[in-house]
């Protein structure tokens, strides 16, 4: 649209990506490509110079839906009640580009409002779905997109229409378009829904060649002292790849793809264990346009074979089913099962628990579980110097990481609904946004956010058209009285803070797997409401923030693989680490309801203080819970054993925390589902 | 409207690095951008601030909310609400230009994303019937400095929009049945603390160089800094008159840099040199490279050199890739860049 867009032809490296962006250009059945890498590796650099490379094609003048004037079953209703007097015409296939900041109302359509107040009439004003009809639509960073937005691109791109049911207004319109997406894996993966709807997906990724980074560098800065004269240099190379891919496009409907070849394809697909059918008819769509590139009539196997991993990478699945859920570590340490074995050598000392299981002590538990000789049962009282000495010794001697057991999924935690409204993106808790985002659920008189509800402002308008004068040749009189502004709800994701018992006590009899396993478990649940998250953990003598508030939950999965226990156990600093965490983002963020998943047996024996360790973090529990904008979820992590000290509910109860055992997190027991709906 | 004195950009003690990267980014637009982390009180703002004074000037259509340059963007004059001028452009009629300074704009971190990216002008509506866009922060920072004061810690929408626009230099609007989109092209400058979290990657890769700033040690530099900021809250304008000599200079200094950049040659030898940097330290995607590239140019452009020297590449390196080496999750960023390098190649 700005003139002087970076020239296709002048990209230097990066073929695949030219490559799958040619390809869909000439053959738009392959329904779109997604590019993934690192920053600054030219992804939407190509996709804006492909729009300069497009092809023309042909539309009913003034339709604002580019219905095809060659196939009259698919017009619009505009177009079915002119269908006789057609005017064709033409125009470049477009790349319309959707921000991540658009509106609902621009992505479907809505009412048009000029012409709703100056005729009075109800007309429907399209959106960028009607724009983006048989064109290219081109979304940056879609992993970014709001939830609700990639809802309507989802429905529209497997429907091929956008059905539109809203502000009073009832309209249906074809919408078919190529899905173009860039993204940088760091910011999180996309839904696997949207990510299936990519035909293609391509990665990216820096030039190692310094001959090819210094050409590439220099090219650039040529570009960026004279836009017009480079653009000028590389039009030849341009227009002859445009015309390569008219040229193709004119061919495609040639070539023939022989029935042998796909089972070849099919065979393909279940070679990588591809879910779903959509790979095998994007691969016969990819060859047949790179046959066409290639000009071959009918499509070969090197067809097949360039362009199949460029639709098998994002659907392909790992070739085993994940092996089946170790058994608790209780019953099987003399039969260790096969899938555990690696979980079962390395945390030895933990998998034969000596017979004296019933230990009368709480410190000693520590104790038996490090291997670490008696000294340790009076550790509280033990002299700093020696102790200290010990805890060297004993954290290089028994620091230990467990492997993540089996995963589950996670009972529903969501906040309150409350009437407050915030900003956010996410799919936890529902709330009201005072932002012109999600989905408009009513419409409200005090106007706030200028997010003007249309057709109830219209409503409101109109007992008063007869006494108002109109003066100024407005079919409808609109006085500031009559503004009514919209209430957007939407789900948005919490702030989950975990607190992990990172000490030498999580460690006995397997726990910390099993805990590691609940923790990813909650972990990969915050990934699909896309929570922010934090984790801080505590052993030994302090509380570490692992991970400041993100986004990234393979960063803190990553984390948690990595995490070693051992020590003792600071609950009073890890709490009070709570508390610095949360103040800091409620003060960034005052709306925001945090959700602190203190996951810990409860055995606090380390003391911020002068006083006894427990009485101290109970106490310290106690003031935390004041602020009533934070909710506390306390997992409880102490096997079930003969003996239990119930540690874990002492300090739920003190923190006004819900409580929870490991196996009460699961969402199918039969239990809970009872439990739920008596809630 | 009566001019507040800001304290002079030349007054400023210490913090060299700072002020370089600013006046680079002064020179090369294209640089897009300086992120400025340390600690509280260390002119940070000031400096910002202060580079108002030292930029040079520009043609700017006269009262154009976009800021545009004449024949820039017609598209954009035509859907503007500005009847006068955009009938003037539809009618190919020449139109009426002002030069002036680039502005500096600022971005306060509690900025709803409707104020950033622009709304809809709601008076307007009401009374002509008619929906027409009012532009917001990111139309008032085309062709000047957007300037984001602790920008880790504006809010997450926002900076999506951000990202968008700094990326394509084009605003796209398409919210309340307004579809519009305005040139946007600015310089980047962001202050943060590291101590109240990092950025997102996507960010942090946005701006063209990043630098680190202390205060200042030096008992002796520490009183000058005191003595300066008392004689600047006693008497701002004598204080300002005291420095503008230097001032002008600095911007003659400038002047004459911007006039000779497009003279500045780099060797072949260079550009590999700077490639090796980018792989020797290893960074992601080609952004860094790009970038060292316009730096060193610059950096020659500004001592009044054409050809560009391994000193220049350096420095243009130690400002450039800071934020931009790969890191594992939650390790620093890198400070001292050329020690990485040579530890990398002792390996």
């Amino acid at each position: 649209m700005f003139h002087n867009i970076y020239p296709f032809a002048a990209i230097i490296g990066q073929d695949r990506l030219k490559r799958s962006l040619i390809l869909n250009a000439v053959n738009p059945a392959i329904g779109g490509v997604l590019i993934r890498g690192e920053k600054g590796t030219a992804k939407s650099t190509a996709v804006r110079a492909l729009a300069a490379l497009l092809p023309e094609i042909n539309i009913v003048r003034g339709c604002p839906f580019a219905c095809d004037p060659d196939q009259p079953q698919e017009f619009c209703h505009q177009c079915r009640q002119h269908s006789n007097r057609v005017h064709v015409g033409v125009r470049r296939l477009s790349v319309v580009t959707m921000p991540l900041n658009a509106t609902e109302d621009r992505v479907v359509g809505g009412i048009d409002f000029n012409q709703a107040v100056k005729t009075g009439r109800r007309v429907f004003q399209p959106g960028l779905l009607a724009k983006v009809h048989r064109g290219i639509l081109y979304v940056d960073e879609v992993n970014l997109l709001d939830d609700h937005i990639v809802d309507i691109i989802l429905d529209a791109a497997a429907s091929g229409r956008n059905v539109v049911e809203r502000e009073g207004i009832s309209y249906t319109h074809p919408s078919q378009f190529i899905l173009v997406g860039t993204m940088n894996p760091e910011e999180g993966e996309p839904r696997p829904q949207l990510l299936d709807r990519f035909g293609f997906c391509v990665e990216v990724a820096a030039e190692k060649d310094v001959g090819k980074r210094a050409a590439l560098m220099q090219q650039r800065e040529e570009y960026d002292s004279d836009p017009q004269g480079f653009v000028r240099r590389f039009q030849k190379e341009n227009d002859q790849i445009a015309q390569e891919i008219m040229a193709a496009r004119h061919f495609l409907n040639n070539v023939t793809f022989p029935n042998n070849l796909r089972t070849l394809v099919s065979e393909i697909c279940t070679e990588n264990h591809v879910a779903g059918h959509r790979a095998d008819l994007v691969i016969e769509q990819g060859a047949r346009g790179m046959a066409a590139l290639m000009k071959h009539h009918e499509v070969t196997v090197d067809d097949i074979r360039e362009v199949a991993w460029l639709a098998l990478s994002h659907r392909k699945r790992e070739p085993a089913p994940p092996p089946p859920p170790p058994p608790p570590p209780e019953h099987d340490h003399d039969h260790p099962d096969p899938p555990e074995n690696q979980q079962d050598q390395e945390p030895a000392p933990e998998e034969h628990p000596p017979p004296e299981q019933p230990e009368p002590q709480d410190a000693s538990q520590n104790a038996k579980t490090e291997e670490t000789p008696p000294p340790e049962t009076s550790e509280d009282q033990a002299d700093p110097d020696r102790q200290a000495e010990d805890q060297n010794r004993r954290e290089n001697a028994i620091e230990q990481i467990f492997e993540v057991g089996e995963t589950f999924k996670v009972k529903k935690i969501s906040s309150q609904r409350d009437r407050v409204f915030r900003r956010g993106s996410g799919r936890r808790s529902r709330t009201r946004v005072a932002q012109k985002q999600g989905r408009y659920v009513k419409s409200t008189s005090v106007a706030k956010t200028g997010d003007v509800a249309l057709d109830a402002t219209l409503r409101a308008a109109a007992p008063y058209q007869l006494q108002r004068a109109s003066g100024n040749g407005l079919a409808v009189v609109l006085k500031p009285e009559d503004l009514r502004d919209k209430i957007r709800e939407k789900r948005i994701g919490n702030f989950l803070l975990f607190l992990v018992d990172a000490s030498g006590s999580m460690g006995a009899r397997g726990r910390m797997t099993a805990s590691k396993g609940a923790i990813m478990s909650l972990l990969l649940d915050a990934y699909q409401k896309r929570d922010r998250i934090a984790m801080v953990s505590f052993r030994n003598q302090e509380a570490v923030m692992n991970l400041p508030p993100t986004s990234s939950i393979e960063m803190a999965a990553h984390l948690l693989k990595e995490m070693p226990i051992g020590g003792r156990t600071p609950l009073s600093a890890g709490l009070a680490k709570t508390y610095e965490v949360m103040r800091n983002y409620l003060l960034r963020d005052p709306t925001a309801r945090p959700i602190v998943i203190v996951i810990t047996d409860g055995k606090s024996n380390v003391a911020l203080g002068e006083r006894k360790p427990l009485a101290e973090a109970l106490d310290l529990a106690g003031r935390l819970c004041l602020d009533e904008r934070v909710r506390f979820i306390v997992v409880d992590t102490e096997s079930q054993g003969l003996v239990h000290f119930g540690l874990a509910r002492k300090l739920a109860v003190a923190m006004q925390a819900e409580y929870f055992k490991i196996e009460d997190l699961k969402a199918d027991t039969l239990v809970n589902i009872a439990k739920d709906n008596v809630k | 409207m009566s001019k507040r004195a800001v304290y002079p950009f030349v007054a400023i003690v210490g913090q060299e690095r700072m002020k370089l990267a600013l006046i680079l980014n002064v020179i090369n637009p294209t640089l897009s951008g300086v992120l400025i982390r340390g600690e509280k009180g260390t002119a940070k703002s000031t400096a910002v601030r202060a580079l108002a004074e030292i930029l040079p000037a520009i043609q700017v259509v006269k009262d154009c909310p976009f800021q545009l340059f004449p024949e820039e963007a017609p598209d954009v004059c035509r859907e503007c609400a500005h009847t006068e001028c955009s009938r003037q452009v539809i009618n190919h009629e020449p139109l009426e230009t002002v030069e002036r300074g680039i502005r500096v704009v600022e971005l306060p971190v509690g900025a709803t994303e409707d104020r950033v990216v622009g709304t809809m002008d709601l008076e307007h509506a009401l009374k002509k019937g008619e929906k027409r866009m009012e532009p917001g922060i990111l139309a008032a920072a085309h062709r000047g400095i957007l300037y984001v004061d602790e920008v880790n810690l504006l809010d997450d929408h926002v900076v999506d929009v951000l990202l968008d626009s700094a990326a394509m230099g084009v605003n796209t609007i398409e919210r309340e049945g307004v579809s519009f989109s305005h040139p946007a092209r600015f310089t980047l400058v962001g202050t943060m603390n590291p101590e109240e979290g990092e950025l997102r990657p996507q960010l942090l890769d946005r701006f063209g160089l990043c630098v680190h700033i202390e205060g200042i040690n030096e008992p002796a530099a520490r009183v000058a800094i005191m003595e300066r900021r008392m004689a600047f809250d006693e008497n701002p304008e004598d204080f300002c008159a005291q420095w503008e000599d230097e001032s002008r200079e600095l911007v003659e200094k400038i002047k004459r840099a911007i006039d000779l950049y497009p003279q500045v040659v780099i060797g072949q030898p260079s550009l590999f040199e700077i490639a090796s940097y980018c792989l020797d330290v290893g960074v992601d995607g080609h952004r860094g490279d790009i970038i060292i590239l316009k730096a060193a140019k610059t950096l020659a452009a500004f001592h009044g050199r054409t050809e560009v020297i391994k000193d220049d590449i350096d420095t243009a390196a130690e400002m450039a890739l800071p934020h931009r080496i790969r890191r594992q999750p939650l390790q620093d960023i890198v400070v001292d860049v050329d020690r990485l390098r040579r530890q990398n190649l002792a390996r």
